[in-house]
């Protein structure tokens, strides 16, 4: 006999279907630690240009972050001519032509203030 | 206060689902693949029937379908000639295995280094999954077409059958009011669930052999039935197109299902009030009668 007062057990949700776009496998699922992560198949050419994009976008990035550790650091400046100098590293402009330095040792004496000229330096070196 | 039974439709097969497989209980959970007639076996989360993903690849209806231990591998056997293996996790085909006619049936060996399949050639063959390339052992002996086969005895023998029926030694026997596809026996032995050619489900006692509970809920026959590993549910495929998730013991609070006790106070038909802040009253009852067998012209019956 049916008893009037049965109610039907109560569900948070119904399962979830297929998105009806893709094969599923969610990257983001709860066993993406578990997948492979080399592709075996070769990348199109739309995806080797956005993967050097980031390529080049984390070098940028690990570069400015370098300039930022300089700021205030005894830096030594290798010249053209085998000229060697040493200055307290300020500022870089915009493009990174040109270094703000102060307490620039020169040859010829010490410099208080002065740019260096991106272009006439081969490398520098710092140590944080 | 006895509550109905809220079955779980899980959506997404356009044709038949003829078999059904849940891998054991990994740290991720468990999970649950399906074979459908329409050639793209699905693989579920095991407790809440999510879809994860679709197994692509095959070119013909998929007849058996089954997963390793730690659903880390799934196997599926298909209408075109092949049984196919697949990383489960990423849902790449691994490899395809060319048999000769249709394959119905395919199952892993307990570490997974074997996939055993049967089918419409008559032969049982076992691959070495390390070596894909060799030849497997074939085993013959079937007169008919093989509909099931399965590793037992801790995957010393084989379980076979065709289409005459095969027992193995029946120590219990259970009758059942319409012709039966397919059961399954709870993890602990205490249940029996089956299903068939009348849409509904029947739930015996292992030991009485009582009929316990029976459930309409399918618009075809049932083909296939599996209880979960953990025995807390079991997973009805049918005709209709559908997968539906059965719970155990009605009311308990499990995946998707909440259980709640009514007013204790209240006079009138008692409305469910769960305590979840996101869910509204309105979205309830959508949930509610979207669950609940209103087409159908009378209740599931429900032996206490």
């Amino acid at each position: 006999m049916q008893t009037p007062l049965t109610t039907t057990v109560p569900v948070l949700r119904l399962p979830r279907g297929p998105d009806g776009l893709s094969r599923g496998f969610a990257p983001d699922g709860r066993r993406a630690l578990l997948k492979p992560v080399v592709p075996e198949i070769p990348e199109s050419q739309e995806s080797r240009e956005s993967q050097e994009q980031r390529a080049r976008a984390a070098l940028r990035e690990r570069y400015l972050r370098s300039l930022l550790a300089m700021v205030g650091r005894q830096v030594s400046f290798t010249l053209h001519e085998g000229v060697h100098v040493t200055a307290h590293f300020g500022a870089t402009d915009l493009d990174v032509a040109n270094f703000y330095v102060s307490q620039l040792q020169t040859p010829i004496g010490v410099q208080a203030e002065a740019l260096l000229r991106c272009s006439d330096i081969i490398s520098y070196t710092f140590k944080p | 206060m006895a509550m109905r039974q809220t079955p779980l439709t899980c959506s997404g097969h356009t044709r038949p689902v003829v078999d059904l497989a849940f891998s054991g209980i990994t740290p991720y959970g468990y999970f649950l693949i399906s074979a459908c007639k329409d050639g793209k076996p699905m693989l579920r989360q095991g407790d809440t029937g999510d879809w994860i993903g679709t197994f692509l690849g095959h070119k013909g209806a998929v007849w058996g379908a089954t997963l390793n231990k730690d659903a880390t591998k799934a196997a599926t056997a298909a209408a075109d000639f092949t049984a196919k293996v697949w990383d489960a996790v990423s849902g790449d085909e691994l490899m395809t295995l060319a048999h000769k006619h249709i394959v119905k049936t395919v199952d892993f060996t307990q570490d997974s280094n074997c996939l055993l399949t049967g089918g419409q050639d008559k032969l049982l063959r076992i691959y070495d999954l390390n070596k894909p390339e060799a030849d497997p052992k074939e085993i013959s002996g079937h007169t008919s077409g093989i509909k099931k086969a399965l590793w037992c005895s801790e995957d010393k023998q084989i379980l076979s059958a065709d289409d005459k029926t095969v027992r193995l030694d029946p120590i219990k026997s259970f009758e059942a009011p319409a012709t039966i596809n397919s059961a399954s026996l709870h993890p602990e032995k205490e249940f029996l669930v089956a299903g068939g050619e009348d849409f509904k489900l029947y739930k015996y006692d292992y030991n009485s052999g009582e009929e316990l509970e029976s459930y309409k809920g399918h618009f075809g026959p049932i083909h296939c039935v599996r209880f979960s590993p953990d025995g807390e549910l079991y997973a009805s495929g049918s005709e209709d197109g559908t997968l539906r998730l059965w719970q155990t013991v009605v009311g308990k609070t499990y995946g998707l299902w909440k259980c709640v006790l009514p007013e204790e106070d209240s006079g009138e038909l008692a409305k469910p009030k769960i305590s979840f802040p996101e869910t509204a009253e309105e979205e309830l009852e959508e949930i509610a009668s979207e669950n609940s067998d209103s087409i159908y012209s009378s209740t599931p019956e429900v032996k206490a």
